[in-house]
């Protein structure tokens, strides 16, 4: 049984001060003490030399304070109000390593005649100066023995000396901490309230709360199992420069054990990803990007189903704005609701092997797997039903209240595969940074024709892969994507993108695939799917009215128009030459006539 | 006035069919892409009954496409001796830009194996045998880009088929107009279309 700190001062209602005062010094004190100095006076007269070394065991020679603190009921007052019990237990403190000692030559203030005179500001206080009392025969050396208990009494808050090894219980280590079993070794100090101090000066908490281990999956695991290193003959101080530096190390110790899981996290999007701007990865050191611990924790790794509650998802830790919305969406609401099978975000994205969504079908995918039948469903009322699946995400509709736009994407056309921008940057012989300037060009993206001029650059460079743009409808950030509604909300209106005003063609999007992931997004003019040029660069985009091309618009009113106006001439001249035609007939019927 | 058998009638239910499969096509084709314009209805009904009507054009055509081949009259649509072509199609050009306001006769005389004279013969062959060909495909891939996706790479991409399904219907729309007007310069202005109902077509008599 673990031994907790101070647990034989626990305070507790009994004997007043002034009565125990004045019983102490009356009845009991004085005689015990005058029997005590005889003793010592007789005892120094038959071994002369060893005055005040010979030590009784304490039941002998504090029979005066035990008169007291024998008592159960014994309990002091501190000026905060709080009360302590006194109560030394008599059988244990003999067994301890002090049960020599006097009650005298640790509490050193203790004075007969004024006992118990002083009333200190709070528990605390007592336990400061009672563990004080330690240092009169514990030696800096002593203490400094060990490298972990050096760093922990150097410190300024250091844990006092009773926190770890008691106070009326103190046994020798060796007796104890051997017949210690497991997590309970190094909980003897690691239960304690102490930390350490990293070199970027943040504070590192080593406690470890036992309710957590116990409660975690890993209970049946000793420490050793995951800190390697550490057992009963080594304890080696390790150095970090912060928390971070911590959390990434103590990450590796996981893929011990859940090599699979650490094997998915290594190719997902927390790992090796880099974001368009600023972001980088866990490799590279991104401060934000999640490791194990920040998703489990530490010590209080909880059950697979911990994570899978709207309070427990650890997602929401970085991702706040994006569970808010998911909260609110038609799948957090039913979450809300108790319904289990409503998707939470690993549902999509997976646990550990979270990829890159955008641009791909792996959402899509998600969303299928759940909506069996789906595909059938929109058959029944959407024309090209197959169609609109592949080239719009279903967020686009079903989350009616994002903002949308048309992201343009290169594609190989014989594999269908995305052209890559490790693939576009020998092509065009340039540098990522150049290529970004170049797509950045005037501010306001790329004109229908710069587009087709880099589209002829690549294919005149392609080394036989043929290269073009295609086309797909999505949100505009990842965010609305979550922000799915009910099916009876969702967008179902041809004309919201099938006419040339709709909103959702104002804004396109070249979309850059990276090779590890990720991808990179430049703002186009509106006009590369709908000007001349666009037959060229996006000759695989069209929409029904809303891509039409303006100059075949023109074209084709010209057309129609000679169409009417042709007839509309003849008849006018029909109209005009009647009185000729009138002349030659009657001409004619006269010949006739005469002949 | 003597009475001339043009219109035999399965070619009389082609053309009406057709007729009616044009205007709407043309309507609905109108709604589809000027939506933001043009408000005959829902864009999804729109594209539903141009789907439909653009298959029954298309069994019509092929109706069409199997009566001339099979009785041989294709030959009417094809010019076969240039030369002949040539010279009556300026005689009859000159015809209805001079001769037609003068009141001189019609230098074309229809007959139920050849009724159209070589400026109609050139137009329809344009039409029926390169324009409506064109149109039709066309359209079958527009109507189901995935499944055609292949065909539609070959020919260029998306936006090359639907340019050329654009454009044969500004042509197609086009002549509309002037096919409607022709049909007037019969006898009366409603005989060609009434010979259409009946197959039946009064010549008018010419003094010999």
């Amino acid at each position: 049984m673990a031994v907790t700190p101070l647990q034989d001062l626990r305070p507790s209602n009994g004997v007043k001060r002034k009565d125990m005062k004045k019983r102490v010094r009356k009845k009991i004190l004085y005689p015990p003490l005058f029997l005590l100095f005889f003793a010592t006076w007789a005892g120094s007269l038959v071994f002369p030399g060893v005055s005040g070394a010979i030590k009784l065991p304490v039941l002998e020679n504090a029979g005066a304070c035990m008169a007291c603190h024998a008592s159960k009921d014994l309990v002091i007052s501190f000026k905060d109000k709080e009360k302590m019990s006194v109560f030394v237990s008599p059988d244990d403190f003999i067994k301890t390593v002090h049960s020599a000692l006097s009650c005298t030559d640790c509490h050193q203030k203790v004075s007969l005649e004024s006992h118990p005179g002083r009333v200190l500001e709070s528990r605390s206080a007592f336990a400061k100066e009672a563990s004080g009392a330690c240092r009169n025969c514990h030696a800096d050396s002593q203490l400094k023995a060990k490298a972990n208990h050096a760093y922990m009494a150097e410190k300024a808050d250091a844990p006092l000396c009773a926190v770890c090894h008691g106070a009326h219980n103190v046994r020798r280590i060796s007796e104890w901490k051997s017949s210690l079993r497991g997590k309970e070794y190094c909980l003897t100090c690691h239960r304690q309230s102490i930390s350490k101090t990293l070199r970027s000066g943040e504070r590192l908490s080593l406690l470890i709360d036992p309710a957590n281990l116990a409660s975690s999956v890993h209970n049946k695991h000793d420490c050793s199992d995951c800190h390697a290193e550490y057992n009963r003959d080594s304890h080696p101080v390790k150095t970090f420069f912060d928390s971070r530096e911590h959390s990434v190390s103590v990450s590796e110790i996981c893929g011990k054990c859940h090599a699979d899981k650490y094997t998915s996290l290594r190719g997902s999007i927390h790992y090796n990803l880099s974001f368009h701007v600023g972001g980088t990865l866990v490799s590279k050191g991104n401060p934000k990007a999640p490791v194990c611990t920040d998703c489990h924790g530490f010590h209080a790794v909880g059950p697979k189903t911990t994570y899978e509650t709207l309070s427990g998802v650890p997602c929401r830790k970085c991702h706040e704005d994006i569970f808010n919305i998911y909260a609110a969406s038609v799948h957090g609401m039913s979450r809300a609701k108790g319904e289990h099978r409503a998707p939470m975000c690993s549902s999509c994205h997976f646990a550990h092997e979270i990829k890159f969504t955008a641009m791909t079908d792996k959402i899509k995918a998600a969303c299928l797997g759940c909506h069996k039948g789906v595909e059938g469903e929109h058959k029944k009322w959407l024309p090209n039903a197959e169609l609109h699946l592949s080239v719009i995400a279903c967020a686009a509709c079903h989350a009616p209240a994002s903002e949308k736009g048309i992201y343009l994407q290169l594609v190989d056309q014989k594999t269908g595969e995305p052209f890559t921008r490790e693939q576009i940057l020998p092509l065009l012989g340039t540098s990522s940074e150049e290529l970004s300037r170049r797509l950045n060009a005037h501010g306001q993206g790329l004109d229908s024709y710069e587009l087709s001029y880099i589209l002829k650059q690549l294919n005149e460079r392609g080394a036989g892969a043929r290269v073009t743009y295609l086309g797909r409808m999505d949100v505009n950030k990842y965010s609305e994507a979550h922000r799915l509604s009910l099916k009876k909300n969702a967008i179902s209106e041809c004309e919201s993108c099938h006419r040339k005003d709709s909103k959702f063609l104002k804004r396109v999007t070249l979309a850059i695939i990276k090779t590890e992931g990720g991808m990179e997004r430049y703002t186009l003019q509106p006009d590369v799917l709908s000007s001349v040029f666009s037959m060229l660069s996006s000759r695989q985009f069209y929409l029904l009215g809303g891509t039409r091309i303006a100059l075949l618009d023109w074209a084709g009113i010209f057309i129609v128009f000679c169409g009417l106006l042709l007839p509309i001439a003849h008849v006018t001249m029909r109209v005009l030459t009647a009185p000729l035609r009138k002349k030659g007939k009657s001409e004619g019927s006269e010949k006739g006539e005469k002949g | 006035m003597n009475k001339i058998f043009l219109h035999p009638l399965l070619v009389r239910i082609w053309h009406w069919v057709n007729a009616v499969g044009f205007i709407v096509l043309i309507i609905t084709g109108i709604q589809i892409r000027y939506r933001e314009i043009a408000n005959f209805g829902t864009f999804k009904a729109a594209v539903e009954i141009h789907n439909f009507f653009g298959f029954v054009v298309i069994l019509d055509f092929l109706l069409w496409l199997a009566y001339y081949v099979l009785t041989g009259k294709i030959r009417m649509y094809v010019p076969l001796n240039l030369k002949k072509f040539l010279k009556g199609a300026l005689k009859q050009a000159r015809y209805y830009g001079y001769g037609l306001f003068i009141g001189e006769e019609n230098p074309h005389h229809a007959t139920a194996d050849n009724k159209f004279n070589p400026l109609q013969q050139a137009a329809y062959f344009m039409i029926m045998l390169l324009l409506m060909p064109l149109q039709l495909i066309s359209g079958v891939l527009l109507w189901d880009i995935k499944a055609f996706a292949d065909w539609i790479g070959l020919l260029g991409g998306l936006k090359v088929v639907d340019m050329v399904h654009v454009a044969v219907f500004f042509f197609l729309a086009a002549f509309f107009f002037v096919h409607v007007y022709l049909t007037t310069l019969g006898t009366t202005p409603l005989e060609h279309i009434k010979a259409m109902f009946t197959g039946y077509e009064e010549l008018e008599e010419h003094p010999k």
